[in-house]
């Protein structure tokens, strides 16, 4: 009843072609690239400006009907999943650059607007936009807003929460605001810090400024190759130890090389059992000086590869970004982990979790963002061979190995509906209440994308997880109380 | 009070009727708004150390009560700091201080603020509960981040115990270099700078000159300071003249009535022309500001959203925050929601709240 005076709401507001209601169209915003989970929204509208989606918002409120902002659906924890008598907001229609100031460096774009298109326009000024998701061809600002999403380079230069000055966002009940400001001083609570990275639960974005940096003067990129992963490892640890802060550091294992190679030409040592991809840029006397640092930090590498040129590079780095596709190759499915730990304590991360796999007779390619201690493990099995269980089991085993490691459950995927159940491995009760007391302020009514980050009773079955210590709390190193 | 332990500052807070005021070394007390002087004091210095610091992570935890001067001198045993030069650092500004405020220094254009370098938190709120947000990486999108929530939060959502803070190397060598201009010029210097892609880590107008400082490799900040001078006139400074410059940009701080405001960079010639003296870190758009009195903090507030008091006479009345901004309606509810019966910082935000 609420759901047909809400879709007749909806159509007289935004226009008959503001709203999907056909279950064939509907049917194409039932999952992100999660793509496991599958739920068929009620009804999808198409708003075309901020006061579209005011509009939306508010009679969604008025109805009480949840609802769910969505950008390009390449969310990989379920973040933009829908509940089946609710709306999903999509913001395709919103991908307008509104306006590049690169005298500010600074631009303000619509959030459907994908993160390459924001570096494509600031080109023309020698500017970029920082923060690089792998999906960055695709991704919209407004899911990267949402995900607090990072990327290679994201090492030296940040997440998306360091390169946004302030959004614009319908909250909950429909009314517009700023978070933010013109500069990264706020008069109060960082409201704007509280919302990246708060999974699209807090309200919708409908405008993003987002900072331009000056493209780098210099880049040197260089590919060695390593007997293990755990001596790749250690020369993480020694180039970040020796006090240098490279670009990005990528980690490839001897699988996931297979994948690429076979993907892309990329020209990797099909033999060799882990590859780290070291970049460095910056002005070019200190981009040398630094460079011989790492070359000779690299001295357990069995070879060493410098990128001749730019197009040396570009194929590294093709290699690189192709890898989660590529792995499709080798398995019929597969699922993408992302976890966090220590740094140094990536060689013992990498062989827990091939001993984990071996345990449970399936194969895990990585591939990940080794200078942040960022693992992308890639669980390979197939369904039609019955392993969908054991291989979903793996992989939640595996984010949870992360926080025992005193590391996190996510990196940059987000908990969405993917790890919802796994929050309480990583946070108290208590922690996880206090965190819903701002959602509360944001969406008293909570129906701002439920169902996300936090464990519910109709997710995680009546008794979600115990919560243990962390591990850095059994130690005496931290205290809770 | 004064608490050692957690447990001791979660008693206080629960066990205490009545409004509660969060003190650190009180660098900051005439931050804000003037707190009730009904509130009870929760002193946070009795709560120092690191309590989890492993050099080859580059992350440090350490109670909030730590004076960020004493936790810089043990970072740089290892080589390693903390990327924060707020002012009051040398006076004895603790690392809880510093969050609850958002202060920062120069290094704001490289690195950003508390905001950017503070990965995991521990609060007491006011009913006692202890939560933990973030962690001990710093890639971490577990939760919402209230490590974020609690800058600028001036002790009205909860008190920080604990801080976990990532952390960068000391560099080798620094080299600065100034170049005489005027608020208006500024703009150009600083496109410039930028535009030859050099890196500096601070950029910054004070009494009259631009400073760019670089950080790295010995040889790389001497040709990166003379490449600037290919572009602008300036001289490179000897480690004296470096020293000194520096501490006239920490001294703003130091006038009868501060303020800092966050304005489009290309404003900055507006902010100067209404200070008795400014340093901006232009290129952001950050900058503390030294007034003659109220009319030109009003003068500010009318143009300006983001204005902060940092520092006015004893006995003066000039309101600590203008009219409300677009999100202030949402710091209340935030405000509601982890302290409903509004008794920490009473005063802070008043008279948003
Ligand atoms: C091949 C591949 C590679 C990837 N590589 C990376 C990587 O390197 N780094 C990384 O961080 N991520 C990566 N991702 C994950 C994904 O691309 C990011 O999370 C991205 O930010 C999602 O953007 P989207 O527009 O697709 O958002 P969606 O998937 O549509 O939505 C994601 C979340 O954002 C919310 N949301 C979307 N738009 C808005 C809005 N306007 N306002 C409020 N909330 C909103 C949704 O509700 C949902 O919760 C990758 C994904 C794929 C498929």
């Amino acid at each position: 009843m609420a759901l047909t005076d809400l879709r007749d709401k909806l159509v007289a507001d935004l226009g008959r072609d503001g709203v999907i209601d056909d279950p064939a169209h509907l049917r194409t915003y039932e999952c992100d690239a999660l793509t496991g989970y599958r739920v068929v929204p009620a009804l999808v509208v198409l708003p075309r400006d901020a006061d579209d989606v005011a509009t939306a918002v508010r009679a969604c409120a008025e109805h009480g009907v949840p609802f769910v902002a969505r950008g390009a659906g390449t969310g990989l924890s379920g973040g933009a999943l829908p509940t089946a008598d609710g709306v999903v907001i999509s913001l395709q229609r919103l991908r307008r650059i509104i306006e590049v100031d690169p005298a500010n460096r600074r631009a303000v774009v619509q959030p459907g607007v994908t993160n390459l298109d924001i570096s494509k326009a600031a080109a023309a000024y020698g500017l970029y936009y920082a923060p690089d998701p792998s999906s960055q061809q695709v991704c919209t600002i407004g899911g990267n807003v949402a995900e607090n999403s990072g990327g290679a380079h994201c090492l030296k230069y940040g997440f998306t929460a360091n390169h946004v000055l302030a959004v614009d966002v319908v909250l909950p009940d429909g009314t517009q605001t700023r978070l933010g400001g013109d500069a990264p001083h706020q008069a109060g609570f960082d409201l704007l810090g509280a919302f990246v990275g708060s999974e699209g639960t807090l309200g919708v974005v409908t405008a993003v400024v987002v900072r331009l940096l000056h493209t780098p003067a210099t880049v040197r990129t260089l590919a060695a190759d390593f007997d293990s992963t755990e001596t790749a490892g250690a020369a993480v640890t020694a180039v970040i130890a020796a006090g240098i802060v490279p670009a990005a550091i990528e980690m490839m294992d001897n699988l996931a090389i297979e994948a690429v190679n076979e993907a892309v030409d990329a020209g990797f040592d099909p033999d060799t059992a882990a590859v780290l991809i070291i970049e460095l840029d910056g002005p070019a006397d200190e981009v040398e000086e630094r460079f011989a640092e790492v070359t000779a930090v690299c001295t357990a590498a069995t070879r060493v590869t410098i990128a001749r040129d730019a197009e040396q590079r570009a194929r590294f780095w093709r290699g690189r970004k192709a890898a989660f596709a590529a792995v499709g190759r080798l398995s019929p499915n597969y699922f993408v982990q992302d976890g966090v730990v220590p740094r140094t304590r990536l060689g013992e991360a990498l062989a827990r979790i091939a001993a984990m796999a071996d345990e449970a007779g399936l194969r895990v390619a990585n591939v990940f963002h080794a200078g942040d201690g960022n693992l992308h493990p890639l669980v390979l099995y197939s369904e039609a061979a019955g392993e969908h269980e054991r291989a979903e089991a793996l992989s939640s085993g595996i984010a949870e190995l992360c926080v025992e490691l005193g590391g996190s459950l996510s990196g940059e995927h987000g908990i969405g509906t993917d790890k919802a159940c796994s929050m309480p491995r990583m946070f108290s009760t208590d922690d996880l209440e206090t965190m819903q007391r701002l959602r509360a302020a944001f969406d008293p009514a909570g129906l701002c994308n439920p169902g996300k980050i936090f464990p519910t009773p109709r997710l995680c079955g009546e008794r979600p997880g115990p919560y243990r210590p962390h591990p850095l709390e059994s130690a005496g190193v931290i205290e809770r109380l | 009070m004064r608490p050692a332990t957690l447990a001791e500052l979660r008693d206080a807070v629960r066990d205490t009727d009545g409004p509660l005021l969060v003190c650190g070394a009180g660098t900051a007390a005439g931050w804000a708004g003037t707190p009730s002087p009904d509130a009870a004091r929760i002193e946070t210095t009795g709560l120092a150390g690191i309590t989890t610091y492993n050099p080859d992570d580059m992350t440090v935890a350490v109670r909030a009560g730590t004076p960020l001067a004493w936790l810089q001198a043990e970072l740089a045993s290892h080589g390693q700091r903390i990327a924060l030069d707020a002012a009051r650092v040398p006076a004895g500004g603790t690392v809880g201080g510093l969050v609850a405020t958002a202060d920062s220094g120069p290094l704001r254009h490289s690195h950003g603020g508390p905001r950017d370098l503070v990965i995991g938190v521990t609060v007491v709120l006011a009913d006692g509960t202890v939560a933990r947000s973030g962690g001990h990486v710093i890639k971490n999108v577990a939760g919402y981040d209230l490590g974020k929530l609690f800058c600028g939060s001036f002790g009205t959502l909860g008190v920080l115990a604990e801080v976990v803070l990532r952390v960068h190397p000391l560099p080798p060598a620094t080299r600065t270099v100034a170049l005489p201009c005027d608020a208006v010029e500024a703009l150009d210097a600083v496109g410039r700078v930028l535009a030859a892609r050099l890196e500096p880590v601070a950029l910054e107008w004070c009494d009259g000159s631009l400073l760019a400082r670089y950080e790295g490799g010995p040889s790389s900040v001497e040709r990166r300071a003379s490449a600037t001078l290919l572009h602008s006139a300036g001289t490179v400074l000897d480690p004296t003249e470096e020293a000194e410059a520096w501490r006239r940009v920490s001294e703003v701080s130091d006038e009868p009535t501060v303020v800092r405001c966050g304005t489009r960079p290309d404003q900055f010639p507006y902010v100067a022309k209404h200070a008795t003296r400014v340093t901006s870190s232009v290129a952001v758009g950050v900058h503390t500001v030294a007034v003659a009195g109220a009319a030109e903090v009003e003068r500010l507030r009318a143009e300006f959203e983001h204005v902060t008091l940092c520092r006015r006479p004893p006995g003066s009345d000039l309101p600590a925050w203008g009219r409300p901004h677009a999100s202030v309606p949402l710091m209340r509810a935030v405000k509601q929601q982890f302290d409903p019966a509004g008794r920490l910082g009473v005063g802070r935000f008043a008279p948003w709240f």
